[in-house]
């Protein structure tokens, strides 16, 4: 078992937004969360990661069998934990070279491995830029400063190949994206993906799961899953919308 | 220290007009207060004691024939034991030489006192102790003569104790291939005050980098004050280039004043990098004489613990068509307070002129603090200027997305802190000056 969320209640900012959310996620599985806007979807991405501002009030948290809720930030993504973000930070002054090189040897000193040197370091994130179709001028620029919506997401994309998260989580990863790109940002996590991870997808609509197949669709609505299935469960919710389940719960 | 200054024999007490501008300091200084307006914000409590030391004059011996010696060539001391030559083997010889990340000549201080190592220099640039240009007539037109002491308390104070420091002069279109690096070396526990006069004058066409590293070598808890004034002289289309990094003890006190006088076409472009010292005080004045003269000064301060920090600029445009811009940005941790008072005047008749100016400010603890004062005084009416401050935090959803990819807190605050202060770092020419600087952040 990679995730375990247990009861889970949590704020955004004064908000109630999370309320007992339960969701199990192993190693090997594709899981999708489906819900309207404002449903809380983004929340829930970033009570798992810790950002500060959202409290969570009861409930737990188990990821690889630690208590994820005492963990920091950093220890979060070191253990392995990853979030494509559905806004993306812009960060004036550090160029994406050095913003991931910083992150990688974080991440690499905590599990003990030795350090990548610049001339290593370039050479990995060029072949992982390629496969993402990002120009390497960009890895010189500014970390999302005058990107475009799509190139947020590939960089998204790129320090999630760099990194190689256990569990990544995919909020919205698709927005702003052109057709061919949502294609190379898929092949992108589909090829990361294996039996020792897993993907939890966060979207509001159903496009994306045409290139990345969830094993399992949830309907979140109303700060909790409402209904689980299969894959057909995103097709009836691309046909019906999400109005059954919001009016099922009134 | 108090209002009466003691009275040390000097060099020169003897030359009417000399002895003239030291009475003239005794007689300006004059501590200021909480009510002393470009004081205002930089409280000296650092200075509040009464045992300040002032070494005796070297030049009285050495012009005096007190001493027999010769200076070591390594140490720069009076000793007996010295058998100077290729390897010098004296007991106590400091060793002065740092290695720097550029090429440079480099010029040395020790506990305010120039070691007499002088640097080859190429044809057409003179390096001399200002009691040396006093000497040979040299000094007399220039010396404090420009600088108001009623004004200018340190200043005054470093006029009536006026001896040591180096006279510099460049000759027409001579422009020096190697920065010129005078290193302050500090190493002293003692509350030793040392005032130090340098004077540039560059001639027309001419051009110079000068690097200032104050650079403390002893117990981080030595008390110690650098009192420093530079006179900057720069003739039709003079350039000079002038880097400053201050890294005293934390518990030192520095105060320094760079005056600027340039004419027609001249430009001084300055930088400085502010980080040690409990008291520091880098105050820039620059008197824009003739047309199309212009400044760009630029400055960096990061501070901690309970240190304040007092950039102060004060640029008179003075003819036509002249310029000046200026970027100081800081961070500010725990309890520091970071100062910024920066006046732009501009005078009736220069018009067409430019002058811009931006302070920012990091704030890092809910207990740091800034207090800026910007101020224009314009009486042309054809002319471009802007001036501004603003201060703010450590951006929180930045610090998120930098810890969510596994960087860790500190790291996340001080990539985010060297990115801030790259705007400004970013305005060094010298590539590799602007490395060491950066490296220093
Ligand atoms: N920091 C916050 N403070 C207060 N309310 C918030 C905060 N973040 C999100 N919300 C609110 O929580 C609700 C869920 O938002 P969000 O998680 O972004 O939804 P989704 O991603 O499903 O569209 C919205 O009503 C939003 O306005
Ligand atoms: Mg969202």
């Amino acid at each position: 078992m990679l995730l375990k969320i247990e009861d889970l209640c949590a704020k955004a900012g004064d908000k109630e937004i999370i309320k007992n959310f339960n969701l199990t996620v192993n190693e090997g599985e594709v899981h999708a969360i489906m819900g309207p806007n404002g449903a809380g979807k983004s929340t829930l991405s970033y009570v798992l990661t810790g950002k500060p501002g959202y409290e969570v009030t009861s409930g737990h948290i188990w990821f690889k069998g630690k208590d994820l809720l005492k963990m920091s930030v950093e220890e979060r993504a070191r253990e392995g934990l990853f979030l494509i973000m559905q806004y993306p930070v812009e960060i004036p002054g550090v160029p994406v070279t050095s913003f991931l090189k910083h992150a990688v040897n974080a991440n690499r000193q905590y599990h003990g491995e030795p350090e990548l040197d610049t001339m290593e370091f370039i050479k990995l994130l060029r072949e992982e830029a390629k496969k993402l179709g990002i120009d390497p001028e960009m890895l010189k620029r500014p970390v999302n400063v005058g990107f475009s919506g799509g190139e947020k997401k590939r960089l998204e994309a790129l320090q999630m190949t760099v990194l190689k998260p256990s569990l990544a989580i995919l909020d919205e990863a698709d927005s702003g994206l052109d057709i061919d790109a949502v294609k190379v940002v898929s092949k992108g996590v589909n090829e990361l993906m294996n039996e020792n991870r897993a993907l939890l997808i966060i979207t509001h609509y159903q496009k994306l799961l045409t290139y990345i197949q969830p094993h399992f669709v949830h309907i979140f609505a109303d700060g909790h899953i409402v209904k689980s299935g299969d894959k057909s469960l995103s097709e009836e919710i691309e046909q019906n919308g999400y109005s059954a389940y919001t009016r099922e719960k009134l | 220290m108090s209002d009466l200054l003691p009275i040390i024999p000097l060099f020169g007490d003897d030359i009417p007009w000399l002895a003239g501008r030291r009475a003239q300091g005794r007689e300006s200084f004059c501590l200021p207060t909480a009510k002393t307006e470009a004081w205002k914000y930089t409280k000296l409590h650092t200075l509040q004691r009464d045992d300040f030391v002032y070494a005796p004059s070297k030049f009285l011996q050495e012009f005096e024939g007190e001493c027999e010696e010769e200076h070591c060539s390594c140490c720069g001391e009076h000793h007996s034991d010295c058998t100077c030559g290729d390897h010098c083997q004296c007991s106590h010889k400091p060793n002065l030489y740092i290695d720097l990340p550029f090429d440079a000549y480099q010029i040395h201080f020790n506990n305010g006192k120039f070691m007499p190592l002088y640097p080859a220099l190429s044809l057409g640039v003179e390096v001399m102790t200002l009691m040396q240009a006093v000497v040979e007539g040299q000094a007399k037109n220039y010396i404090g003569k420009y600088i108001d002491l009623q004004k200018h308390p340190f200043a005054a104070l470093n006029s009536a104790m006026l001896e040591e420091g180096l006279f510099i002069n460049i000759d027409n279109n001579i422009k020096l291939s190697k920065p010129l690096v005078f290193i302050y070396h500090s190493n002293i526990s003692q509350p030793l005050v040392s005032n130090i006069c340098n004077v540039f004058v560059a001639g027309k066409n001419s051009s110079l980098e000068i690097v200032e590293y104050y650079y403390h070598s002893g117990n981080e808890k030595d008390f110690y004050f650098n009192n420093i004034v530079n006179e900057f002289y720069l003739a039709q289309q003079a350039e000079i280039k002038h880097y400053k990094f201050q890294n005293e003890s934390f518990k030192s006190a520095h105060i320094a004043l760079n005056y600027v006088r340039a004419r027609e076409g001249a430009f001084y472009k300055s930088f400085c990098l502010q980080k040690g010292a409990d008291l520091a005080r880098n105050e820039t004045k620059i008197e824009l004489m003739q047309e199309n003269a212009g400044a760009q000064v630029d400055s960096a301060y990061i501070m901690n613990g309970w240190a304040t920090i007092d950039t102060t600029t004060d640029i008179d445009h003075l003819s036509p068509k002249t310029t000046s811009n200026q970027l100081i940005k800081g961070v500010v941790g725990d309890e520091a307070r970071g100062v910024f008072q920066g006046k732009i005047s501009i005078a009736k008749d220069a018009q067409e002129t430019e002058g811009y100016q931006m302070h920012k400010a990091l704030l890092l603890s809910d207990t740091a603090e800034i207090d800026a004062k910007p101020e224009l005084e314009i009486f042309a009416d054809n002319v471009k200027c802007s001036h501004g401050s603003a201060s703010g935090e450590l951006d929180q959803d930045q610090l998120f997305y930098m810890r969510s990819r596994g960087i860790g807190e500190n790291e996340a605050k001080q990539i985010l802190i060297d990115a801030y202060l790259l705007e400004v770092i970013n305005h060094i020419d010298n590539e590799q000056i602007k490395e060491w600087m950066r490296s220093h952040v």
